[in-house]
């Protein structure tokens, strides 16, 4: 049975390792809107929170989508159905929080927005993977 | 589909574990496919009826409302 395209299993632990340092660094210095100064002169602008930003992505990326130790078509299901679950959780959030929040409280939803889909996936799947690891009967 | 998994197994008496390191497939497979939580692939459908032995029939069958 052919399963999904992963990455090798020691990537969840790289991402988990990248991850630590890449919050610390993206939110410490948080400066998305650094105004680019006329020309190219990129020195004003700390790159530290790109790096870090960078760094969120990936290691949320190498957590999610990186094999588990015994993968089969099973965890490919739970892969499958928890993404649709993530996307649907996300989009409702987002309808929910278009309806709530007004002027500048709203520009924090798209900065959260771009982690949530990842995150929501990666409770759920790990969170039904160890669930079922308890089960028995 | 429904499943007589669990029978199955307690014929030749092997545990979920046994089974599952037998197909290549991990114990929480076994596990979800007895308590119908999951309809497992067609390769998988007849890699379990080689196992046993037995068609395929004998050991999955339809619900109505398939």
């Amino acid at each position: 049975m052919r399963s999904l395209p992963l990455l090798p299993a020691i990537c969840k632990w790289i991402g988990l390792v990248l991850l630590l340092p890449s919050i610390y660094l993206a939110t410490h210095d948080l400066n998305m809107f650094a105004t680019r100064s006329t020309g190219r002169n990129f020195t004003n602008n700390n790159l530290s929170d790109e790096i870090g930003l960078t760094g969120v992505f990936i290691g949320l990326l190498f957590l999610a989508f990186s094999r588990l130790k015994n993968e089969d078509e099973y965890t490919n299901h739970l892969r499958l159905t928890s993404l649709q679950w993530a996307v649907i959780i996300n989009y409702t959030l987002l309808i929910v929080f278009t309806w709530i929040l007004y002027g500048t409280a709203f520009l924090a939803v798209p900065l959260y927005n771009m982690l949530t889909v990842l995150l929501i996936f990666i409770v759920r799947f790990y969170g039904l993977v160890i669930i079922k690891s308890f089960k028995r009967n | 589909m429904k499943n007589t998994l669990k029978v199955q197994r307690a014929i030749v008496s092997i545990t979920q574990d046994d089974l599952a390191k037998a197909i290549g497939v991990s114990r929480q497979t076994i596990n979800a496919i007895e308590s119908n939580k999951y309809v497992p692939s067609a390769v998988l459908v007849l890699k379990l009826a080689r196992h046993f032995n037995k068609p395929v029939e004998e050991i999955f069958q339809l619900e109505e409302d398939d």
